[in-house]
């Protein structure tokens, strides 16, 4: 949008407000509490009177015109303030987002008979067992992906094989149906897992298996030139790998390998159905107690997105860390 | 090259042959020897079972499992895998009993064994506050939501067989429109609380769990007599006669001596544990 603007900055921005108002006006906000905001503009409509054309394109204009508005300011302002306003902006819809559900979401920090609040057991209990389960599986994740890889990258047949299946049927099968096999087809052989490590077995093979691609990736990424080189040097093959492929393959392995760890925490979910009270389980049995799941589930997401983006900026530190030869 | 195969298979079978197929015979020992008798239940299921305001699990089925424990003297401990894998069998020893409002049908019989049925459920269709259906001939052609794979979906699927002794008989009353099934009957409230035919015209559970939702402020209402009184037993896995008269022998004593009809009142207001 504002790339357009440089060209002919009046017609693009005149553009963008009709074809904003259109949509907004399309939507029929009139009725909304929205609308409500508004009404007092077109003389004495309540709220309870059924919105018409006129309001529908009266909020359709206004929020229109707010949008271009707000582009225009903030083409003024340096990049870190334009990021960080819009954030803010975005954060606010999505507060009206949730609000527009009218529940009770008070019950979240509610004390009860245990004398802590359900916010604390909701974090204590769900968002601590998430946070574990998910970190054991993506260190136990991270060492088959290595294996995965190199028995991939292996010129010996069996290795070669069993890497290969391992990957496939890993990534070719569902996790949820790998947690039942785990939890149950192991136990009718004799060997009983309790729920917690069936689960974290379950989500580190299967993630082992799409991070084994992403290492191997990794690896191949390196260019041959410098496996030559060092073999110029005549340094010994394990040295090779050690000290001159991996830590550049690392570099190249570590924001796909953040992106899964992001995903598990989230598929962790999935090992609630064998009983693990991880951070979904948890809202949803707080949840159930007063029939109260929605305002329950809201706080699991909002903690979920906070664990995210803390591994987000942890990530960034250790790309930081590997990139640091290629940064001048 | 074919020879590692065969030896590696044959190692594979070995194993496989070597390992007990099942743990059998031991459920009673183990519950005896541990001092604690483990019960898997349902966290989301209020009356029944659910976590109280002090973050511990209450409700029917846990009270009558902690009753179980006492009689045999041990500690109850509970755990809450879902319903499909405690419904499967095959339970491993991980838990001796499911104290889960199951009901005893044919089909879990064959995984599954049922020694004491403790109290009979009615089951109750209802409908949102603004629906204008106020009998059960007014819900024939509707969409229905029930749980997914329990005697609710089986009764609108008119293939209900609850082969426990004392089952009261029924007749299939409602031609469902169309039946939407859930992982739970909770959720097909969440449905039908979003407005009268949005998504669903009815929902169909058991009358307790529609209660406890009413008095948790979901806008429905209980329409027509029950349509069917189940039977619900306490569970155990295969393999353990000892174990299951043990059980029967509990529950039965419980029912004699009304400590059983003392809890269905506590969280029921009424008496469900016998025949209506």
């Amino acid at each position: 949008m504002l790339d357009l603007a440089r060209g002919s900055p009046w017609v693009s921005r005149a553009t963008l407000f009709v074809f904003a108002a259109a949509a907004l006006t399309a939507m029929g906000l009139g009725g909304t509490a929205v609308g409500n905001l508004f009404s007092p503009l077109l003389g004495a409509v309540g709220p309870e009177a059924t919105p018409g054309l006129g309001r529908h394109l009266l909020v359709g204009l206004m929020l229109a015109g707010a949008l271009v508005a707000n582009l225009e300011v903030i083409r003024f302002l340096p990049f870190r303030f334009q990021v960080l306003l819009v954030w803010g902006e975005l954060l606010l819809l999505f507060y009206g987002f949730v609000l527009s559900f009218e529940r009770d979401f008070g019950v979240i920090f509610a004390v009860g008979r245990s004398g802590v609040s359900n916010l604390y057991f909701l974090i204590t209990t769900g968002a601590f067992t998430t946070l574990y389960v998910s970190l054991i599986a993506i260190a136990i994740a991270c060492v088959l992906a290595l294996i995965g890889a190199l028995g991939k990258l292996s010129r010996n047949g069996a290795f070669y094989a069993v890497a290969t299946f391992y990957i496939s049927f890993f990534r070719g099968t569902p996790l949820l149906l790998q947690v039942v096999l785990i939890y149950t087809g192991f136990a009718q052989l004799g060997f009983v897992m309790e729920a917690v490590p069936a689960g974290i077995t379950a989500l580190a093979l299967c993630y082992g298996a799409y991070m084994a691609e992403i290492f191997r990736a990794g690896i191949e990424g390196v260019p041959s030139g410098q496996r030559e080189a060092a073999k110029a040097l005549a340094l010994p093959s394990d040295l090779i790998f050690r000290k001159i492929v991996f830590p550049q393959a690392m570099r190249l392995i570590v924001p796909p390998t953040g992106n899964q760890f992001i995903a598990m925490l989230k598929d962790s979910s999935l090992v609630s159905i064998v009983g693990v009270w991880e951070l979904t389980k948890t809202a949803q049995v707080l949840g159930k107690r007063d029939f109260q799941v929605f305002e329950f589930l809201i706080a699991a997401a909002v903690i979920y997105w906070v664990m995210s983006v803390v591994f987000e900026v942890i990530q960034a530190r250790i790309e930081g860390y590997y990139g640091k030869g290629n940064t001048r | 090259m074919k020879n590692i195969f065969a030896l590696g298979s044959a190692a594979a079978l070995a194993f496989v042959m070597a390992t007990p197929a099942a743990i059998a015979g031991e459920t009673l020992d183990r519950v005896m020897a541990t001092k604690t008798l483990t019960m898997s239940s349902d966290a989301e299921y209020p009356p029944q079972s659910f976590l109280n305001d002090n973050n511990e699990m209450d409700g029917f089925d846990v009270d009558v499992g902690k009753e179980i424990a006492k009689r045999m003297g041990v500690e109850l401990k509970i755990v809450t895998p879902s319903w499909d894998i405690i419904t499967g069998g095959s339970w491993g020893g991980r838990w001796d009993m499911s104290v889960g409002s199951m009901t005893p049908t044919k089909q879990r019989a064959k995984v599954l064994n049922f020694p004491a049925v403790y109290y009979y459920t009615p089951a109750a269709f209802a409908v949102h506050q603004d629906s204008k259906i106020a009998s059960l001939d007014d819900l024939s052609g509707k969409t229905i939501g029930s749980c997914g794979g329990c005697t609710y979906d089986a009764y609108l699927n008119k293939d209900l067989v609850i082969d426990a002794e004392g089952a009261p008989a029924f007749e299939y009353k409602v031609e469902a429109g169309e039946i939407k099934t859930y992982e739970t009957d909770t959720h097909a409230f969440d449905d039908l609380r979003l407005g009268d035919g949005t998504r669903l015209d009815a929902a169909f559970s058991a009358l307790p769990t529609i209660q406890a939702a009413i008095e948790g402020g979901y806008p429905l209402k209980v329409i027509g007599k029950p349509a069917f009184y189940e039977p619900l037993s306490v569970a155990t896995d295969k393999g353990d006669p000892e174990f299951d008269a043990k059980i029967t022998e509990i529950v039965d004593a419980m029912k004699a001596d009304g400590t059983l009809q003392k809890l269905s009142e506590k969280w029921y207001g009424v008496d469900l544990t016998a025949v209506q």
